[in-house]
């Protein structure tokens, strides 16, 4: 399996953990991971500005991936759901399918639809496997309790993303489990983060931080699991800027998914840029570390799921 | 005037143009009009940052940043091999005449003992390296050719320093070709170094005219075999000790037919003459111009470089980061490397702004940072081009000079916005990776009410309706699904956004429900002035839980479209 690596703008200077942990455990499945330079940002930022403007970069980055024949792999949502509009946009408009590869032209570039885009999510889940997963498990989590938070645009809107159920989405839970982490049900789970409104309107954008925020810690949570990158600065770099004035404070520890599985898989926390989550102290690591146990399911539970098949 | 008074003068406008140079980094800079520094206070922050460096242990990462980032081009060559051998030919070659040919009699005389111009290996390497600068040039060309539907922007000052430095090799080689050929320089040594009887000269001559490229007017066609040994034995007994055989000037031997016909012309003499003038005219041109020109990289990329070595992407104190800017400026070298990598560069296709190209905007913001008159048009774009940009930092990791574009152009968004310019793409995404990195805050906050007041202005809210609201029909919504709608409300109902507030019709105007019924009685202009809009977190739990299927995240985002559009009709009428 090879991919296109599509990391955005934000990942490659602000989230470089979240490439490295993806990298490294994508790579215990021989999943290759091609980085393309000549990738451009999403889109996505212009799309409060203008419609057109924001679809053409994505059909761009589908061209160049067309060219080089390789499918997308994503890990942000904004992006992915910007790709995911622009593939649908130049499948249903041939109208405006023609004018865009009309601007690409000029660069040798075209896109007819040959690339696919898919989530890396989904090439855990799906390509790979949950029993593939399973069997090059090292550890599992005894009693790690973590809020996923998935992320507005992997889900919404459905016709266009097509990842999983929208409102009760399977895939994140699956991929905790095999981990032997509980993926908590609680409020914030399919909301908002308030990253799109960071910037010029914050005082909405940090309330909506902190309602995600107390929700997790209301439910139980250790740990926040942001799918999304945009997520992902919201918790670990917004939450710790708007603590700058409480010294006492601490900030509500991120820990992002691949980090999460990485560790079972056995790979140490520095290759998976654990410390470099803001919210993570070598105090929360070793605390993590000393929830791995052995890589088989509990007994117990397995009876259980014996009684109710 | 003879070539001293020349070189004398350019020497002098040379130096007059390096310290007009040195002058600019220290009182200029790019900032919001609060802070103000004086000259003095610039120049001792930095030489006390500088000595603070070299006497504090940054001296091991200065020595290693000389040699991997001035002398091997590393950041070249990590992004581009073929700019890398453009530029290191280029530089090799160019630094390697200089040293031993330009400056032979201060140096090559000095360091070699049996130094002559005319022997090898220098007589070699002079046409080596003559060869190596002209093929980076080459290359370069090429580059600029085939990378412009890459978006690389090329000016006339760029194709100008490739002219300059091609100019002066060039001539420099026919300079040699026109002396290898001619005859009264023949004849000028045989009268200075020889000895010769009258077979013997002539036989020297038809040597020379057989094998170092001599053309003689008493020569013409087949030459006697035996004659030609006489000659090079005549040659091997006087000539061989000072001069080399001319074939090993390889390119200006192969090049000197094209100086023949200057000589049918001009005469023989004057065309050595000529080529003199004209090499001579080059280099001194060169010299005089480079200073002001972006051939002042020379000087200020390996300072910039250094100071990155130091600082990274940090920015050091007030007066430093101002002195480091104009440092970056002035060390651009308008490669456009960074406009190659730009992930706007999609953006720059559909606004068709030069702006939006972090190239194209250190170019520009010379002017703005030595405080010129900018006109209001201008002015628009120049901010429009420093907002559109994603904050990916691409442009400042690539950049061969390591200057901290970054840091310019956060600073210049907000020195012009500052001004008072309203900014319409303040309202967008790109506006995400400012608030994470906090800096101007206060500036950023005055920047969107700005924003604010030309919405004001331009939108009508629903509270400044007087008249009822009147049925018409709904004109250009591209999406119909609004059509659907029958005011369940289940929008409004699950939207985080209205949760937030305790009275939220005072705090969005409009709710998602209302704003829908306003597309569908066709008065879309008040939903446009809804703060409504403008607050959506664009989550998509309306759109997903509307049980018929409106799409109201979209239409969000068409509204938002539209008001910007309309704003910026306004702006333009």
């Amino acid at each position: 399996m090879k991919y296109a690596f599509f990391q955005g703008c934000n990942i490659p200077v602000r989230i470089q953990q979240y490439a490295l942990a993806t990298e490294a455990v994508l790579n215990k499945f021989g999943v290759e991971l091609q980085v393309m330079r000549d990738f451009n940002c999403c889109g996505y930022p212009m799309r409060n500005v203008d419609e057109k403007s924001y679809i053409l970069p994505s059909v761009r980055n589908l061209a160049v991936a067309e060219k080089a024949g390789l499918d997308i792999m994503v890990i942000c949502n904004c992006c992915f759901q910007s790709l995911k509009k622009a593939a649908s946009i130049m499948a249903k408009n041939p109208e405006l399918a023609a004018e865009l590869n009309g601007m690409l032209a000029k660069e040798g570039l075209r896109y007819t639809g040959a690339t696919t885009i898919k989530h890396y999510l989904t090439v855990l889940h799906t390509d790979i496997g949950i029993a593939a997963i399973k069997e090059k498990l090292v550890y599992r989590f005894k009693g790690l309790n973590s809020a996923v938070i998935h992320g507005c645009h992997l889900l919404r809107p459905r016709e266009i993303m097509g990842f999983d159920d929208s409102f009760v989405p399977k895939i994140t839970e699956d991929l905790m489990a095999v981990a032997g982490a509980t993926s908590l049900d609680w409020l914030g789970r399919l909301e908002c983060c308030g990253a799109a409104l960071a910037g010029f309107n914050d005082e909405l954008s940090i309330r909506l931080l902190n309602e995600k925020i107390s929700g997790a810690k209301a439910a139980g949570a250790q740990y926040i699991t942001p799918i999304c990158s945009y997520c992902h600065l919201q918790f670990d770099t917004a939450q710790v800027n708007s603590l700058k004035d409480e010294s006492a404070a601490e900030p509500f520890p991120v820990l992002l998914y691949p980090q999460l599985l990485g560790l079972c898989l056995g790979i140490d926390a520095a290759s998976l840029g654990l410390a470099q989550n803001q919210t993570i102290t070598s105090q929360h690591i070793s605390n993590l570390t000393a929830l791995l146990g052995p890589p088989v399911e509990e007994k117990k539970s397995r009876k259980k799921a014996k009684a109710t098949s | 005037m003879n070539f001293s008074t020349l070189l004398a003068l350019s020497v002098v406008i040379c130096l007059v143009g390096l310290a007009l140079r040195l002058y600019v980094w220290f009182s200029q800079g790019i900032h919001p009009p609060t802070s103000s520094l004086s000259l003095g206070d610039r120049i001792s922050a930095g030489l006390q940052s500088t000595s603070k460096v070299l006497f504090g242990g940054g001296i091991v990462t200065i020595i290693k940043s000389f040699f991997s980032d001035l002398l091997f081009q590393q950041r070249i060559i990590q992004k581009s091999a073929l700019r890398w051998a453009a530029h290191t030919l280029i530089f090799t070659g160019f630094i390697l005449l200089l040293l031993m040919h330009g400056m032979e009699t201060v140096i090559s005389q000095k360091l070699f003992t049996g130094y002559e111009s005319t022997l090898n290996p220098y007589l070699f390497l002079r046409n080596l390296f003559g060869l190596m600068v002209l093929a980076g040039v080459g290359i370069a060309v090429y580059r600029r050719i085939t990378l412009k539907p890459k978006r690389l922007k090329s000016y006339p000052s760029d194709w100008a320093a490739l002219i300059f430095v091609g100019g002066i090799i060039l001539s420099g080689m026919l300079l040699e070709g026109s002396r290898i050929s001619s005859y009264t320089i023949f004849q000028g040594m045989v009268e200075e170094y020889g000895a010769f009887d009258e077979d013997e000269t002539l036989a020297l001559e038809a040597f020379w005219v057989a094998e170092n490229g001599l053309v003689s007017p008493n020569i013409s066609g087949p030459i006697n075999q035996e004659q030609i040994e006489m000659g090079r034995e005549a040659n091997g007994s006087s000539c061989i000790e000072c001069h080399a055989a001319n074939s090993s000037a390889f390119a200006s031997f192969t090049l000197k037919g094209i100086t023949r016909p200057f000589a049918w012309i001009l005469g023989d003499s004057a065309a050595v003459s000529f080529f003199t003038f004209l090499h001579a005219a080059f280099c001194l041109a060169f010299l005089a111009w480079l200073p002001f020109s972006k051939m002042f990289h020379v000087v200020a990329a390996p300072v910039s470089l250094l100071v990155n070595s130091i600082l990274g992407k940090e920015n050091g104190t007030p007066a430093n980061l101002l002195n480091r800017q104009m440092v970056g400026l002035s060390a651009c070298t308008h490669c456009g490397s960074c406009s190659l990598e730009c992930s706007s560069s999609m953006f720059f296709e559909s606004f068709n702004n030069d702006f939006i190209l972090p190239s194209e905007k250190v170019q520009f913001l010379k002017k703005l940072a030595a405080g010129k008159d900018i006109d209001r048009a201008t002015k628009k774009r120049l901010q429009e081009g420093l907002y559109v940009c994603t904050s990916c930092d691409r442009c400042t990791d690539i950049c061969p000079s390591g200057i901290n574009l970054k840091e310019i152009f956060v600073s210049a968004r907000y020195a012009l916005l500052a001004d008072g310019t309203p900014e319409k793409t303040l309202l967008s995404h790109f506006s995400f990776p400012l608030a994470l990195a906090q800096r101007y805050t206060g500036d950023h906050l005055k920047a969107l009410k700005a924003v604010e007041e030309v919405f004001r202005k331009t939108l009508q809210k629903l509270t400044d309706l007087t008249l009822p609201l009147s049925l018409s029909r709904s004109k250009e919504m591209v999406n119909q699904s609004y059509k659907s709608c029958y005011s369940c409300q289940r929008c409004t109902n699950i939207c985080p956004v209205v949760r937030s507030y305790d009275n939220p019709i005072e705090a969005l105007d409009m709710l998602p429900h209302q704003l829908i019924y306003s597309i569908g009685i066709g008065n879309t202009e008040v939903a446009m002035g809804a703060k409504m809009i403008w607050s959506c977190s664009t989550c998509y739990l309306c759109q997903e839980h509307c049980p018929n299927q409106v799409e109201l995240t979209d239409i969000f985002y068409t509204l938002k479209n539209k008001a910007l559009k309309k704003i910026d009709s306004g702006e333009n009428s």
